[in-house]
């Protein structure tokens, strides 16, 4: 491909985009280390306190729980039942395979506004009471149609013949899943998860309506700012951005590491043919 | 000897389509039995029955006595090598083929022994640490072969296992394949559309056609006495001649346009028939007799040459094979056709 040599024009809008996108972040993460309680220039200093404040706080130590909590049991329910969800239709016969695929990727178009309602009216309507585990159900409704795709890219790229080779050489269904279906695509489905967990610890809307007395990170976040601001808002968001970023880092990192395992197993392959 | 394998009344159909009718085989002990057909003939799905991948409609698979028709894959003693590798990615080349020992709960000792040993009797000692993409494509197959037979199966299924490979390949793979049969001394069953990879290994070839067994003999008797016209077209190359017989006596037959083919032993036939002629069993003879033919092509085949003539009075082009010892007829000259009686093969034609 022909490359373009960067002139001014090209270089001031990137820079302009880059600025817009990280200058924010940069502001935050700065503030919180803030020694006074100013949120804007100019910085009269560095300290921990709002980080100390925060830590100690003990509204927000519950809700850090709680929402650790709900992304956990929301990653754990999808990693089970997507697996299960996308296993189980790449076994069905192929005419109805489409039609209950389309069926669990469809709700990925719905807003989560509605989500949160419906789900909040239908636990209303049965009686069921609000807590956090109506918030891991609600959560993973409303990723398990994002933890599918992947799940079933990965899962329809194992040969048929290859799990009718594990059958003829004496494996009985279980067996095949686990010694020769997952070694191959758990990399995949624990990315999947790791993305379930991300989703489920920053989401609000749904988690608004759905939820009975305990708070989350996202929401407690939400009502101090109506109340005060200081750069105690700052050192949550900060520690947020640090927990999310690792957490994707090693994703990443992960199917990386895979993808170029991949790369190397298909270069061999072409050598082979040549 | 006894029966190790017996497939009964085999009857399968997917949906409306009837795909297999009515097979029968016993398979010996030891034997190396071949089923041979074009593709859609039946015989892989005779073979994914025998496996356990499908249930047959109708019939019984019997293993070594013991009826295994309702058995899933594994629960049978039989392994099976495909057309395309499906070696596990995720594991090396010594796990690959100690997988089924693994699966059966063999000691680790015992395993490591037999993959050994398995890896040896497919010529790739020291290749047990290799990843399986280091393969080349031949190796890959010897794998495939070596993970099947380390678990000692009562029948070795081989599902089209060198037809992904170059020729030379396929041709150091049919030898391995012998070599293997005789040192394992254990019952194969093996399934090709190729009639010459059929007639190299096979003790007794199966050949199929439209879902249905319409010989089963050695590799010999089907190509001498091939008891169908698709048979005898099939396997080998053959002239095949469509003629209707006027009357006959124990060394030929004459036809109703008055033409007197040599063929022995049918002496009474009449109506229509095909006459079966090996092209290596065609002689040429100094032009004047009643089959007159214009050579039309000639090609250099080594040991011999082949050709192709029109004989006008058979209406058809005929095949022929002539040693290379023997004066070689150009394009365009005119010889009479022969053939000795008893090489001849006449068969009703309906």
């Amino acid at each position: 491909m022909e490359q373009q040599r960067p002139n001014r024009l090209t270089g001031f809008i990137t820079l302009c985009a880059l600025v817009f996108l990280f200058a924010p972040l940069v502001v935050v993460v700065l503030f919180s280390f803030h020694s006074t309680n100013a949120l804007t220039p100019p910085f009269e200093g560095f300290s921990l306190r709002w980080y100390d404040e925060v830590l100690s706080d003990r509204t927000i130590r519950e809700a850090l729980l709680t929402s650790l909590k709900i992304a956990s049991l929301t990653s754990l329910a999808t990693l089970l039942c997507g697996t299960a969800a996308a296993y189980g239709i790449t076994r069905t016969q192929a005419r109805v395979r489409g039609l209950y695929a389309s069926l669990f990727v469809i709700p990925i178009a719905m807003p989560a506004l509605i989500l949160g309602v419906a789900l909040r009216s239908f636990y209303v309507d049965r009686g069921i009471s609000l807590s956090t585990t109506t918030v891991v159900i609600a959560h993973t409704v409303f990723v398990i149609p994002l933890f599918y795709v992947v799940a079933q890219t990965a899962l329809g790229r194992i040969e048929v013949a290859q799990l009718e080779a594990a059958a003829d050489l004496g494996a009985p269904p279980w067996y095949r899943f686990r010694r020769v279906i997952l070694p191959e695509v758990l990399p995949v489905l624990l990315a999947g998860a790791a993305m379930a967990f991300v989703i489920s610890f920053d989401e609000f809307i749904v988690t608004f309506f759905v939820i009975g007395n305990d708070s989350t990170l996202p929401m407690v976040i939400f009502s101090r700012l109506r109340r005060v601001i200081d750069p105690s808002i700052n050192a949550i968001s900060s520690l947020l951005l640090f927990l999310n970023l690792t957490i994707w880092l090693i994703a990443l990192l992960y199917s990386l590491r895979v993808q170029r395992r991949r790369r190397l197993d298909q270069l061999a392959q072409k050598e082979d043919v040549l | 000897m006894s029966t190790m394998l017996s497939v009964t009344n085999l009857t399968h159909r997917f949906g409306q389509t009837e795909v297999l009718t009515d097979v029968n085989l016993d398979v010996e002990e030891g034997e190396f039995l071949t089923f041979l057909g074009p593709s859609g003939c039946g015989k892989t799905t005779t073979l994914r029955a025998i496996a356990g991948f499908l249930t047959p409609s109708e019939g019984r698979v019997m293993l070594d006595g013991e009826d295994v028709t309702a058995l899933p894959p594994y629960r049978r003693p039989v392994n099976m090598v495909f057309q395309q590798s499906t070696l596990f990615p995720h594991l090396d080349v010594g796990e690959n083929i100690a997988f089924g020992l693994r699966v059966a709960k063999v000691p680790r000792a015992e395993r490591h022994t037999r993959m050994l040993e398995a890896l040896e009797l497919v010529r790739l000692g020291g290749f047990e640490r290799r990843r399986t993409t280091e393969l080349s494509g031949g190796q890959r197959q010897r794998v495939n072969l070596a993970r099947a037979i380390i678990n000692r199966p009562k029948v070795l299924l081989l599902d089209e296992p060198l037809s992904a490979l170059d020729l030379k390949i396929r041709l150091e793979m049919e030898v391995e394949l012998r070599r293997l049969h005789r040192e394992l001394g254990s019952t194969f069953v093996y399934v090709t559309h190729d009639q010459r990879e059929a007639l190299a290994l096979s003790d007794r070839i199966a050949v199929f056609n439209h879902g249905e067994v319409v010989q089963c003999d050695t590799a010999e008797a089907i190509y001498r006495e091939p008891e169908s016209q698709f048979a005898a077209s099939f396997v080998g190359d053959a002239n095949v001649f469509e003629i209707t017989v006027n009357s006959a006596d124990d060394h030929a037959v004459t036809t109703d346009d008055g033409l007197r083919l040599p063929v022995t032993g049918h002496a009474g036939a009449s109506g229509p028939h095909w006459l079966v002629v090996r092209p290596e069993d065609v002689r040429f003879e100094p032009a004047g007799g009643t089959l007159e033919a214009v050579i039309i092509d000639a090609a250099f085949r080594g040991s011999s040459l082949t050709y192709r003539a029109e004989c006008a009075s058979l209406r058809t082009t005929v095949k022929a094979e002539i040693p290379d010892d023997l004066e070689a007829s150009p394009v365009d000259s005119i010889v009479t056709m022969t053939w000795s009686a008893d090489r001849a093969r006449l068969l009703v034609r309906d």
